[in-house]
């Protein structure tokens, strides 16, 4: 119970970063933190019914559920991808208004239109 | 050839296109790989269209093709199903997808690159509709958003990266919320398909159907921001509008209504489907009538169109969930999900028109403000058309979305009013409508002349020849009016065979391989007279709107505070309100 209480309080801490922060950095960081506890949460999930490593040698039993690992390493992917989109866009927000403050950025962007 | 080995190729082949084109990318410019990036579209977006029409009779007898990716068994593998409805959405995404890649050559973003990201979008429509897997989705989702995300920056405004960016982080927070309503399903039943699940939920007690509630909340939200429905549309019009105009016409045309139909197949399967789509029916009118509000008080001319986009999304929205609220099996439900679907698939021939006709005025005017730009005839005349080819296709694009008959927006505003008469979206739909004609009659103002023609011509003229060399810019020129007029061509096409399409798509809708859809009667007297009278709402409505207190309030509309704050807050109370609905649904 306690994980998933903590798993709770990484996800807002992501969200909150995501949505409370100015800094479009830290922003990406809170939503790498709110991906982090989705995976985590899965990863919990599998292991309810065993916690050896899925790899299959003769005279394993107690293996976690396989699948939510495989789901989770394809969601790391994605979150990976995401991530590198989003700094390559943070950078080219620099590069225009050479802020990283979303309401600066908004600003200067509307006077350049 | 059996249906089960093709039935891959309409996501496999833009694949293989895209992979041609960044070939192309890594070799030196020229003809070799101009060639090779030309090859790679052919067959990303010319072959695909040709499956289809393979596919059709199957499809069209009611028959479809499912099984499990790859021969895995079932329960393990990903598992997909190829029916009538991802073989409409493939025809409306290939249609849109191979005039809008035509226009680009035209207009730009170019280069293999871009055929590349944009041949990869495609190929992620198709597999969105096919897919029948949890996870599948929110893969193919993320694929799709992700290449939108690269799209929309093409247009190298600076507004356009921000546009992107905001979409981007609300809408990759909103896909790990996604994920964990497949994380809340998985535990329930420890299944990821569709029909694993909706069987696995028929066994649980009730003690964990609030769990399920949630989860179908978190999904049903996370894909209501992809199709921009209140209150989850602020990342739109941003987006929309400073994308390069034939990304626009993809975004709005495809990209937002496909996970619509996607999330079809979920809900027609899943318990609370029913609840949801009723909730959304309502959220999707009054989106009809906000979406018009706030277009009609726009002053940049793609700004409009993309508000656009979201009230007729609306009207898309109206009809599916009241569609599936009705039950999709009975004749009134079927004739409503034929209405919605025509309803997408005109929207898409007809805002990718006018996308492209208005986008085509704007750039050769540079100024994009409806107050400003007058005479897009003459200045379209001095960019080197002969005859107005672009002035007609707006002309086509704003009847067609006005629902002038016989023009196809027409017959599908029709048939949705039509199946959905005596509800409350009906009065909502109807409402929006009128405001529709107004702010059409204001975006038309850009073709209108003026007196000083004289002086305008002469630094248009002077612009132009500091441009590239003439034989370039007149195969542009070739590129985008083929686009347009194939558009203009298929929008007339779709008013006037209207009956011949409404007894297909019935066809094809109906699960059984009879038409159980009920035809609406489009020319009767009634419904000639409601157009009429909503065109004349509509020129009176202009006039209201520009008149001294109707711009002041349209002022204020527009210039209402918009954050990136707003965004989150509207995603958590839209998720909060639908769970809180379902819950009262349940227990009252």
């Amino acid at each position: 119970m306690v994980e998933r209480v903590l798993l709770l309080c990484l996800l807002l801490i992501g969200f909150w970063g995501v949505v409370a922060k100015k800094n479009i950095i830290k922003k990406i960081f809170g939503l790498n933190i709110l991906n982090a506890a989705a995976v985590m949460l899965f990863i919990l999930e599998g292991n309810r019914i065993g916690t050896e490593a899925p790899i299959l040698e003769s005279g394993l039993a107690q293996v976690v559920d396989p699948i939510p690992q495989a789901l989770m390493l394809t969601a790391i992917v994605i979150g990976v991808c995401v991530t590198a989109l989003a700094l390559a866009l943070a950078v080219h927000l620099y590069q225009i208004t050479g802020s990283f403050d979303i309401d600066t950025i908004r600003e200067r962007v509307k006077d350049e239109a | 050839m059996r249906p089960e080995d093709i039935v891959f190729a309409t996501v496999m082949l833009p694949l293989l296109g895209a992979s041609l084109a960044f070939c192309a990318k890594i070799l030196p410019k020229g003809r070799i790989a101009g060639v090779v990036e030309y090859a790679g579209a052919l067959v990303g977006l010319g072959l695909p269209p040709l499956v289809l029409i393979l596919l059709f009779p199957v499809v069209f007898s009611g028959q479809s093709v499912s099984g499990v990716v790859g021969q895995w068994f079932v329960g393990v593998g990903i598992t997909f199903r190829f029916d009538a409805l991802a073989w409409l959405v493939n025809m409306l995404g290939y249609t849109i997808g191979a005039a809008a890649w035509v226009y680009s050559l035209g207009a730009g973003p170019k280069g293999p690159a871009f055929t590349g990201v944009f041949l990869i979008q495609t190929a992620a429509l198709s597999a969105t509709i096919m897919t029948t897997d949890l996870f599948n989705l929110f893969v193919c989702l993320e694929i799709m958003g992700i290449t939108s995300y690269v799209l929309i920056p093409t247009s190298r405004k600076p507004g356009a990266t921000l546009a992107s960016f905001s979409y981007l982080m609300v809408s990759a927070s909103a896909m790990v919320f996604f994920l964990l309503g497949t994380y809340g399903f998985y535990r329930l039943t420890g299944a990821l398909s569709y029909e694993g699940i909706s069987s696995g939920l028929q066994a649980i007690s009730s003690s964990d159907t609030m769990l399920s509630i949630v989860s179908l909340a978190l999904l049903v939200s996370a894909i209501a921001i992809r199709v921009a429905v209140m209150p989850l549309y602020g990342w739109l019009p941003d987006a929309h509008a400073l994308a390069p105009h034939a990304v626009s016409a993809v975004l709005s045309g495809v990209l937002i209504k496909t996970p619509l139909f996607a999330l079809s197949r979920i809900l027609y399967l899943f318990p609370f489907g029913m609840e949801v789509g009723e909730l959304m029916g309502i959220a999707g009118g009054l989106t009809a009538i906000v979406g018009v509000v706030i277009a009609l008080s726009q002053e940049d001319a793609k700004r409009l169109l993309a508000y656009h986009s979201i009230s007729q999304i609306g009207y898309v929205v109206a009809a599916w969930g009241m569609a599936i609220s009705l039950g999709v099996d009975t004749p009134a439900g079927t004739s409503l999900m034929v209405a919605a679907f025509l309803h997408a698939f005109y929207h898409a021939l007809f805002k990718g028109l006018l996308f492209l006709s208005v986008g085509t005025t704007v750039d050769m005017a540079k100024e994009r403000n409806v107050y400003v730009l007058r005479d897009g005839i003459g200045k379209l005349r001095d960019a080197g058309e002969k005859i107005p080819v672009t002035f007609i296709g707006f002309v086509v694009g704003a009847l067609a979305i006005s629902a002038i008959p016989p023009l196809n927006g027409f017959v599908s505003k029709t048939a949705i009013t039509y199946a959905m008469k005596g509800s409350l979206s009906y009065y909502l739909l109807s409402m929006a409508a009128v405001g529709t004609v107004a702010s059409f009659i204001k975006l038309s103002r850009i073709y209108w002349p003026t007196r000083k023609r004289g002086s305008l011509h002469l630094e248009t003229g002077v612009s132009l020849g500091t441009g590239s060399n003439p034989q370039s810019k007149a195969h542009g020129l070739v590129a985008r009016l083929t686009a347009q007029s194939a558009l203009a061509v298929l929008c007339i096409a779709g008013g006037l065979a209207a009956p011949h399409i409404l007894t297909i798509v019935g066809t094809l809708l109906s699960r059984g391989g009879t038409n159980s859809a009920v035809p609406p009667t489009l020319y009767s007297t009634d419904n000639l007279l409601k157009t009429g009278a909503t065109t004349l709402g509509g020129i009176l409505l202009f006039f209201i709107a520009t008149s001294k207190i109707g711009s002041r309030v349209l002022h204020t509309i527009r210039n209402r505070p918009r954050s990136f704050q707003g965004l989150f807050v509207s995603f958590s109370l839209g998720t909060a309100f639908l769970v809180a609905f379902l819950v009262v649904g349940k227990f009252l």
